[in-house]
């Protein structure tokens, strides 16, 4: 008897302790891989590096006393590294940022390395997180009260409604932040007027489609309207051998993006003029049920709720899709990685064919209130120096998508030719209403329930939708 | 002896003096259990009742709101991901057990070979079991998966199948992946079992004339019986709290047909911030308490035989 007690005790406890940690094990995403520091990246250590010594020398007599007006002239002289702090300040700042392509922990090395030559007293610490489960990671910080100085993310609003922000203007010169294209800035404004995060990579979505697909269908244009869309994904599936017509992920990763385009596509919107998020208006609803009726008119990809976009990219790498929506980065890829495959660009088509559809997306930097003065300041020297010109020039390259400052543009516009269409669109674009303290509501009611439009009617999904964001608050 | 030399007082000061000396052994285990265990548990519920946004800043107490949230959120159908939870754990413990029993009986036979065999049953075990299911999820892919493409070349599906792409499937796909991944440590602590059944009582049951059936049912399943105890019951929390398979098997579909109470806490910890998942990480703490209870009431799993 007494042994059976003991016993049970002594499995109770192991399983209490399982219980505990079995919780918590789930798999740690990994950070993006720092080994691949390859030529690029070294060649973009090289010349900042060197302007900025220079200047650093220039600045460095004057700046004690900063009313100098010799100390100022010398150190505006350099090439692009602009000297807008006290070069003795001496703090420590962190910067939290999601990981764009492999290279990108050595590119923000790069940058900041090239900043401790201009202030060799300021550590910077670093963390790269990939995108998958990176909201997780800002959440994690912020509940250790560990906030990071400088953050990279595509939202801005939460951290705005939790009062955690300094107002990005205040952690950048006039000079850096008028360097911003005005219409990409503008995304960063927040709903009460203040410019709350600064845009610092921006990406347009366009349709592209296999040319050689269309060919074969007997579809000679690209389709401009829902109806034509309809009937060309239709030919192109009719061709059997596993090819799908169009691809329409509406997983996890971009449920967010493919529904907008529809539904902007039927003069439809997630905000009305309150900004309320009316996510289950008419003209929503039968946008939805447009993308139903092409999911079970055999025209889409199957397990289109299921189906992220890099699997529609997938797809069409293979030769397996006739058309989908694009962004920069996917396009790179497919012309690399498969030449075999022959595309074109055409407009997102809309249902009267007239209606502009480009979806734009910026990233941001927002800083954080750290109640830190000399942190603050570093952040403001930190965010000048990287936005200066060949920095940030190349650090945006880097990424894979489209620049944001007016010179990075130009210039981008240059060295990628075949990017045009995207530079084309920017200027069109619609965004998300990512300013709206709704936003992330949606977008995470919109990932964890948009694609169950392949199984339920418009309205029960967009009311699904509503319910949830409207619960969340 | 000693209690009848000395009067009771001092019987008392030598026990506290000798818990004093006990505790620098006892001390990294206490650090350990108050570290891992109790701390994260009560921080667990302490967080269950306090106000936190979806990003992390914590603005008051919240009474039993996050509850009340927790099971009653829009367009989670909360019934049917308890009934999940149920199947889930049911049929995953179930299904090991019984696997394991006769994969067990099967290692305990002396055949060549058989270090090798028991030398693979143990593989899956040593895996991540992210990594196991990460295999399934690609191996199972509609376009380019091996396991879809086997099935197909062998005839047994005419066209592939998005196995992982509706939750249905994609529920017993990572049920199936649970037992998979469950089988080594069952198996192993049945077989040790085995090897505690004495030959001479096998020997006598066949000389009173008990035939194979017998012989299993009556006296190698008693002798079994702490070893299945102990196996089940892990194999219960394991199973019950398993985050990884579904959430890489079932993580990107949307909806919430394929989701245990362990995964949904994942979804809301997103979704609604870690007070909300809380709440429901302690209702998940509840469940299990009480399934062992009534396990432990039933079956009785350490009774002496």
């Amino acid at each position: 008897m007494k042994r059976s007690a003991v016993l049970t005790g002594l499995t109770l406890s192991a399983g209490l302790l399982l219980a505990a940690c079995g919780g918590s094990s789930s798999g740690g995403s990994s950070t993006s891989s720092s080994s691949s520091v390859s030529s690029p990246a070294s060649s973009a250590e090289s010349s900042p590096a060197s302007s900025a010594g220079s200047s650093s020398a220039a600045t460095s007599g004057g700046s004690s006393s900063g009313t100098s007006s010799s100390g100022s002239t010398a150190g505006s002289g350099g090439s692009g590294a602009p000297m807008t702090g006290d070069a003795n300040l001496s703090t420590s700042i962190s910067i939290l940022a999601p990981s764009y392509a492999d290279s990108s922990k050595s590119d923000w090395e790069t940058i900041i390395s090239g900043y401790n030559k201009l202030y060799p007293n300021v550590k910077v610490n670093l963390q790269i997180e990939a995108w998958d489960g990176f909201t997780d990671k800002v959440q994690t910080r912020i509940q250790g009260n560990d906030l990071p100085d400088i953050l990279n993310d595509n939202n801005y609003a939460d951290y705005v409604k939790n009062n955690l922000l300094y107002p990005i203007t205040d952690v950048m010169s006039p000079a850096t932040f008028s360097s911003i294209v005005p219409s990409l800035a503008a995304n960063g404004k927040g709903t009460d007027g203040k410019q709350w995060a600064a845009p610092d990579i921006a990406s347009a979505r366009i349709m592209v489609y296999n040319t050689q697909l269309f060919q074969q269908a007997g579809v000679s244009t690209p389709p401009k309207t829902w109806d034509e869309l309809l009937a060309d994904a239709q030919k192109i599936q009719k061709l059997g051998n596993g090819i799908s017509g169009y691809g329409m992920p509406l997983g996890k990763e971009e449920a967010q993006v493919e529904a907008s385009l529809w539904i902007w596509g039927n003069k439809g919107d997630w905000v009305d003029s309150s900004g309320k998020i009316t996510a289950n208006s008419p003209a929503n609803v039968a946008a939805f049920d447009e993308m139903k009726k092409f999911i079970d008119g055999a025209a889409v990809q199957p397990n289109p709720g299921a189906t992220n976009r890099q699997a529609v990219a997938d797809l069409f790498n293979q030769g397996k899709l006739g058309m989908y929506i694009t962004h920069p980065g996917l396009v790179a890829e497919t012309r690399k990685k498969f030449p075999n495959v022959k595309f074109e660009l055409a407009p997102v088509p809309s249902k009267d064919g007239t209606t502009n559809v480009s979806l734009g997306v910026t990233d941001f930097i927002v800083a954080f209130d750290n109640k830190d003065d000399s942190r603050k300041q570093a952040t403001k020297a930190f965010l000048d120096y990287m936005y200066s010109p060949e920095v940030y020039q190349k650090w945006a390259a880097g990424t894979g998508l489209l620049p944001v400052t007016e010179g990075a543009i130009k210039l981008g516009e240059q060295s990628t030719p075949e990017n045009k269409p995207f530079y084309d669109a920017l200027p069109n674009v619609k965004f998300l209403p990512q300013s709206n303290p709704n936003w992330s509501n949606l977008q995470n009611a919109l990932q964890a329930n948009g694609g169950e439009i392949a199984t339920k009617s418009g309205q029960e999904t967009l009311d699904d939708i509503q319910a949830q964001v409207d619960a969340a608050g | 002896m000693a209690t009848a030399l000395h009067p009771p007082e001092v019987r008392r000061r030598g026990r506290g003096r000798a818990l004093l000396a006990a505790l620098p052994w006892l001390a990294p285990a206490l650090v350990l259990i108050i570290g891992v265990v109790l701390y994260p548990a009560g921080y667990m519920i302490y967080t269950a009742f306090r106000k936190i946004t979806k990003i992390g800043v914590e603005t008051g107490a919240a009474g039993w709101s996050n509850f009340r949230t927790a099971l009653t959120f829009p367009a989670v159908p909360i019934g049917k991901v308890f009934l999940n939870t149920f199947v889930w754990t049911v049929v995953v413990v179930v299904a090991t057990v019984l696997l394991s029993l006769a994969l067990a009986q099967f290692l305990d036979k002396t055949f060549r070979g058989r270090k090798l065999v028991r030398l693979a049953v143990v593989v899956p075990w040593a895996a991540s079991v992210v990594m196991t299911s990460t295999v399934f999820y690609y191996g199972l892919n509609r376009d380019y998966g091996l396991i879809n493409k086997a099935l197909v070349d062998l005839g047994i599906l005419s066209a592939p199948y998005g196995f992982t792409q509706n939750a249905t499937s994609a529920f017993w796909v990572a049920v199936f992946v649970a037992v998979f991944v469950s089988l080594p440590f069952t198996t192993y602590t049945v077989l040790a079992g085995l090897q505690s059944v004495p030959g001479e009582v096998l020997e006598a049951a066949q000389v009173d004339g008990a035939g194979p059936a017998v012989r299993y049912l009556r006296v190698v399943l008693p002798i079994l019986r702490p070893a299945i105890a102990v196996a089940t019951l892990i194999n219960i929390i394991n199973v019950f709290n398993s985050l990884p398979i579904l959430r890489v098997l079932t993580g990107s579909l949307p909806g919430y047909g394929a989701d245990i109470t362990t995964t949904l806490i994942f979804k809301y910890k997103t979704a609604l911030g870690p007070g909300v998942s809380s709440a429901l990480s302690v209702v998940n703490f509840l469940v299990v308490l009480v399934i062992i209870a009534i396990y432990l009431a039933v079956v009785r799993p350490t009774r002496e035989v």
